[in-house]
């Protein structure tokens, strides 16, 4: 079944993966969060193309209008009022505790690919003839590295949703587009976005009390899940 | 292991009444939490009397497990398999939620009308709707899907409840909190994704049937447990706990502490037991960092100055105490009765000290309530002004001790006499010094609360009953441990 | 017939107590006073009824299962009725003196709540059945008498507090894993069971003798023995009726109490025998006995020489327990009596003084003697138990444990026994003769620390009489002893009962 469409796939995964690498790095906010739009329209064009039409609807709904309105209102890019200064972040890690980070991330990527290998051994053989996989499993790694590396609260939340996506896309690529995968992945679209509100709502709650500064200094060291 | 959990065929069909209460126990607090962000309850009675037919309902269910032991329902829907069991464990946790639910439902009135809740106050009222549906669905159901999404309901509504007393550094830890649940949520839903791409169906029933041993149910297990590990704060990934209590409301961190964790948990160990029989080292390593949760969580919450902080951190060390039980649990080699031991000790050790710790963070919330400060020599002469608070506190903390007679102690009998039968000496090594480091946490607080030289300052006037709802919180937790044996017999009634 | 109604109804007297004080405000003094006294009363009378029946040949028993292969069971057996008695006794003795003593002080309802759970906990220790019963009282016995050791909230009390629950609640650790191994190698077991552990001393001898390092080393933390003996003298900030309380029953007889439980009831005094644990005990008990004479002698202040001094005794009960014969047993049983009594006179007597006159220190003692006559009169009576001279109770136990320790060939604690009599004698007649004979402050000399005029009598009547009470029990179990019901009668019956079954 995704055999057969091979090129357009190929592009969609790069044009996915290019555009999520945008969203994750890119220091100016808003443009971020355009890419992220950018993404999740992508992302609906990969259901479309999985033959998931529902899936599509719903993440054209809940990914590229609710949540990227989310990030949108969390940029106050709706009040007037607000201050430029929200909309660059600047790293100002130490490069040793960022590699470390990454290295974890890495780990994480060497972990998924050993199941991928178990669970669709051919893939193994022939990882061009999967390109939507191979994009979500780079993607996921390389959100997973943004969300340890970067402390400002907004990009940690893009880099959550595209974490999401990328999950997303690995769980329909191993599991197909039967009805249950499509209510996982729909749950957890509902979930994405209820996450992505709350966090906007507490994003601006946040500048509000504390001003432009409280939104980067969440620089206490966490180790994540796995 | 699979039949603990009540993951057989049922013989019996539920009576109509018996589904009739399941549809009450699963709707009825969500509904409750709606009507009451319409008509906010100012006083507890009509709070008290709007909850009576959800603990009705778990009674009825009650009465129906012990009929029949084990019931179970599945629906078809749109191609999508839904299915619920009720056996004795699954009604023991369900009542355990529904009551503290109930008591810090109870609580909140009084708690708002001595705080001054800003605008966003009444929406705790559907949040802790919410919260309650969502555990009882936990509690319930078995497959995975529905698994994920009512860890999620309950995740979501735990975040927002932290959120509401809206001070920035609340806030940001809330912000926290949300992340990283998050995350994890993600990693349980790859996880998900591995078992449902290699074995093709998310019922546990079917799932325990099909499942091998191998690198899949290896990697699987890892990601589901990784992401339910972060989520039940077990330690190490317990850093965001403390800073989400610390300025939460009482009967939001009371619901926290005591449910939303151990539902986390409880998961955890029901999927682990289906990915994960007779393996070796992961339940070890569970239980390695379990010895170094009771100790660190131990010294976490003697070294703080912070009330809430000290039964935030205790929170970690307990369960330690749970985590220690893995081996037993799940690892390979063990006799049937060590195992069946740990198992009642186990959940008599998440019960005791999920009633303990609602009482005890009713305490603390009371007693930061009445002095005005939150650190602990704040408390100091309370033990004269604030006898009852002070009580709560002690009777809670007997529990969470694991002192005779309380459930604590119960359970760390019967998780000590597993531990001897299996020559686990190092996790009784640690369960014996958790006993002393929580003496030693504990004990603090009374030195300071007995202190009768200190200055004396205004002590503000608590509600009637918010104390005595922690007394009686606190007194379950107590005759628990000495009539373990009803709720045990009735959790051990749907095996053999 | 069983009444197991009778152990249960007894226990619950004083935990319902306990809830009812706790309950009533702070300013309910009469109402609390009038609750205690009947409650005080109640158990005496339900105890006296329990040790008819024991002496008519009954063993009422209340039981009911906690989890599967674990009981909580109460049994009224010779043994424990005994200890009982003691307990309920001293605990109407004591509750009237302390509503002397704490006559217009602060926590009172505090106070009496924790003092009657206490006393609940030492009832609970000795009709328990089981380690897993005896347990549970034991650790409620450590937490209720937390609040009485700082009780006054000052710093020295709660620094004391702090070491009495370090050494107690690590001693109680040690005694759960103890309990815990016994229970995994021999699942439940009776106290009253005729057997004792012998059947497994074949297979785990090694074992059965760590159970018994871990079980009698926790226990020996609350009967003060040395080294362990370090929280009670700091202990003594407590008010005075709670040393008479913890010193003379409550919590190191508990200690020894239990004690008495592993040896006879749950090993059997010859497999203790034969697994040569009895002698080093004996060893230890001798060594607590003379290094606590020896730091008595070294006090200036009368209730830690009086704190040194328990430390010594009650380790002629562990003594007395590890000869291997009837006399030893009798003397070590009895002693738990006689000592209760006589301990409690000695404490109360320090109460009275201090709080008359303001005496704290041995060397302001001078010539009380003639200022408070009934007081010294019963310290006089006590100290002269605690040297063991006739008629005084102290006398028929030290002569028992010698006759035990000669039958028993063990010669050197005939050595032990008359060494630490005349270090009794060092540090009690020295006291005594400054009462008696020395002018003071009574004689024109100088100016009491602080005199107080309590009552009409020499101080207040509820400082007095239950003082003298004790005072004339401690020389009426000596001069009466051969009457039945007596001390070292029940002692013998209890004795006769261990070694001719």
């Amino acid at each position: 079944m995704i055999a057969s469409f091979d090129a357009i796939e190929t592009l969609l995964a790069i044009g996915l993966t290019i555009a999520a690498l945008a969203c994750l790095f890119d220091r100016h906010l808003v443009r971020a969060s355009c890419f992220f739009v950018v993404f999740a329209i992508a992302m609906t064009l990969a259901w479309w193309l999985l033959g998931a039409p529902w899936l599509a609807a719903a993440e054209l709904l809940l990914g590229v209008v609710l949540t990227g309105l989310c990030f949108f209102y969390a940029l106050g890019i709706f009040s007037p009022d607000a201050s430029p200064a929200l909309r660059r972040d600047e790293l100002h890690e130490p490069w040793g505790r960022a590699v470390a980070r990454l290295i974890l991330a890495l780990g994480w990527f060497v972990m998924v690919g050993a199941a991928i290998r178990y669970v669709i051994a051919e893939m193994v053989y022939s990882p061009t003839e999967h390109p939507l996989l191979l994009a979500g499993i780079v993607i996921i790694a390389c959100a997973l590295g943004a969300f340890a590396l970067h402390r400002h609260l907004l990009r940690r939340l893009l880099a959550f949703n595209i974490l999401g996506s990328g999950v997303f896309m690995l769980l329909a690529g191993l599991a197909g587009t039967t009805a249950t995968a499509q209510a996982l992945i729909v749950v957890g679209l509902c979930i994405a976005w209820l996450g992505s509100m709350l966090g906007a709502l507490l994003i601006r709650q946040l500048v509000h009390l504390e001003g432009v500064e409280a939104l980067g200094c969440d620089d206490e060291p966490k180790e994540k899940a796995t | 292991m699979i039949w603990r959990f009540g993951l057989v065929d049922s013989t019996f069909d539920p009576l109509m009444t018996t589904h009739l209460a399941l549809a009450a126990t699963l709707a009825l607090p969500l509904l409750l939490g709606l009507l009451a962000l319409l008509f906010p309850p100012k006083r507890a009675w009509p709070v008290a009397l709007a909850s009576v037919p959800v603990l009705a309902s778990g009674l009825v269910l009650l009465a129906a497990v012990e009929q029949v032991q084990l019931l179970r329902w599945q629906w078809e829907i749109v191609g999508v398999t839904v299915s619920l069991r009720l056996n004795g464990l699954s009604v023991l946790l369900l009542l355990m939620s529904q009551w503290i639910g109930f008591a810090a439902a109870l609580y909140t009135p009084g708690h708002m009308r001595l705080t001054s809740v800003g605008p966003l106050g009444f929406w705790l009222w559907p949040l802790m709707g919410a919260l309650i549906s969502a555990l009882s669905l936990i509690w319930l159901a078995t497959d995975l899907l529905t698994l994920y999404i009512a860890l999620e309901l309950m995740g979501l509504a735990a975040v927002g409840m932290l959120l509401l007393s809206g001070k920035a550094t609340a806030l940001l830890a809330g912000m926290r909190y949300l992340l990283l649940a998050l995350v994890g949520s993600l990693a349980y839903l790859l996880g998900v994704a591995l078992i449902l791409g290699h074995w093709g169906q998310l019922d546990l029933q079917g799932l325990a049937g099909v499942v091998e041993p191998g690198p899949v149910a290896w990697i699987a297990a890892a990601l589901v447990g990784g992401g339910l590990a972060l989520k039940a704060a077990l330690f190490p990934l317990h850093g965001w706990l403390s800073p989400v209590h610390g300025n939460a409301w009482t009967p939001v961190s009371v619901l926290h502490a005591a449910l939303v964790i151990k539902a986390s948990l409880f998961i955890l160990l029901q999927l682990w037991s289906i990915l994960l029989p007779d393996t070796f080292y992961a339940p070890h390593v569970i239980a390695w960092l379990g010895m170094l949760a009771i100790v660190w969580g131990g010294l976490l919450a003697w070294r703080t100055d912070s009330l809430k902080t000290l039964v935030a951190s205790s929170t970690v060390a307990q369960l330690g105490y749970l985590m220690v039980a893995f081996p037993l649990l799940l690892g390979p080699d063990i006799a049937q009765l060590p195992r069946a031991l740990a198992w009642d000790g186990f959940w008599l050790q998440l019960i005791g000290h999920a009633f303990a710790k609602a009482a005890m963070f009713m305490a603390a919330g009371n007693l930061i309530l009445a002095t005005g400060e939150s650190t602990l020599k704040g408390l100091a002469g309370s033990s004269r002004r604030l006898p009852l608070s002070l009580l709560v506190f002690g009777v809670a903390s007997i529990t969470l001790m694991g002192l005779p007679p309380s459930a604590g102690f119960t359970a760390k009998w019967l998780l000590l006499q597993a531990m001897v039968m299996s020559q686990q000496w190092w996790a009784v090594a640690a369960l014996l010094i958790g006993t002393l480091l929580s003496a030693a946490y504990i004990f603090r607080v009374f030195r300071y609360s007995f202190d009768e030289t200190a200055p004396r300052h205004h002590y503000q006037p608590l509600a009637p009953g918010m104390d005595l709802i922690a007394l009686a919180l606190a007194f379950i937790a107590i005759v628990l441990g000495l009539l373990a044996h009803f709720p045990l017999a009735l959790m051990n009634g749907g095996g053999v | 017939m069983n009444a197991a109604w009778l152990p249960l109804s007894t226990l619950a007297t004083s935990l319902f107590v306990t809830v009812v004080i706790l309950a009533l405000p702070e300013e309910a003094r009469k109402l609390r006073t009038y609750i205690n006294l009947l409650a005080a009363v109640i158990k005496l009378v339900l105890v006296i009824l329990m040790i008819r029946r024991v002496a008519a040949g009954h063993e009422d028993v209340f039981s009911f299962q906690v989890v599967g292969g674990v009981d909580f069971v109460l049994r009224a057996d010779a043994l424990g009725v005994m200890f009982a008695g003691l307990s309920s006794l001293l605990w109407l003795c004591t509750t009237i003196y302390a509503i002397g003593y704490l006559e217009d002080s602060v926590n009172r309802k505090r106070f009496f709540g924790f003092f009657s759970l206490c006393v609940a906990s030492t009832l609970g220790i000795a009709l328990a059945d089981n380690l897993f019963t005896f347990l549970i009282f034991y650790e409620m016995l450590t937490l209720s008498t937390y609040p009485l050791v700082v009780h006054s909230g000052t710093a020295k009390a709660l620094n004391a507090g702090k070491i009495y629950l370090r050494y107690t609640l690590t001693g109680g650790v040690v005694l759960l894993l103890g309990t815990v191994l016994l229970y995994s190698l021999t699942g439940e077991h009776s106290f009253s069971s005729e057997e004792g552990l012998g059947n497994y001393l074949n297979d785990h001898r090694g074992l059965l003798i760590l159970i018994f390092a871990l079980l009698v080393g926790g226990l020996a933390v609350k009967a003060a023995m040395v080294p362990l003996h370090g929280w009670l003298p700091r202990a003594m900030v407590a008010p005075a009726p709670v040393s008479a309380l913890l010193h003379a029953v409550a919590v190191v007889k508990a200690g020894a109490f239990g004690i008495l439980r592993v040896i006879y009831d749950l090993y059997g005094i010859e497999l203790s025998v034969e697994l040569g644990v009895t002698t080093v005990l004996a060893v230890a008990a001798s060594i607590t006995i003379i290094y606590g004479s020896l730091r008595a002698l070294a006090q200036v202040e009368l209730k830690p020489r009086l704190a040194f001094s328990t430390v010594s005794q009650v380790s002629y009960v562990i003594l007395g327990v590890c000869l291997f014969g009837p006399f030893g047993t009798i003397g070590a049983l009895a002693h738990l009596l006689h000592q209760g009594l006589m301990k409690v006179t000695l404490f109360f007597c320090a109460g009275n003084y201090a709080e008359e006159l303001g005496i704290h220190r041995i060397d302001e003692m001078d010539g009380a003697g003639q200022r408070m006559p009934l007081t010294s009169l019963a310290f006089t009576i006590g100290a002269m138990g605690m040297i063991g001279l006739p008629p005084v109770a102290g006398f028929i136990t030290k002569w028992y444990l010698g006759i035990g320790a000669i039958q028993a060939d063990m010669y050197w604690v005939v050595a032990v026994l008359v060494a630490s009599s005349t270090l009794n004698a060092m540090y009690f007649l020295p006291i005594v003769h400054r009462l008696w004979f020395r002018p003071g402050p009574s004689h024109g000399k100088g100016s009491w620390p602080s005199e107080q005029h309590l009552g009409r009598l020499e101080t207040h009547g509820w400082l007095l009489w239950p003082m003298v009470f004790t005072a004339m029990a401690s020389l009426g179990a000596g001069l009466l002893a051969g009457l039945p019901f007596s001390p070292l009668d029940w002692a013998t019956r209890v004795a006769i009962g261990e070694y001719l079954p």
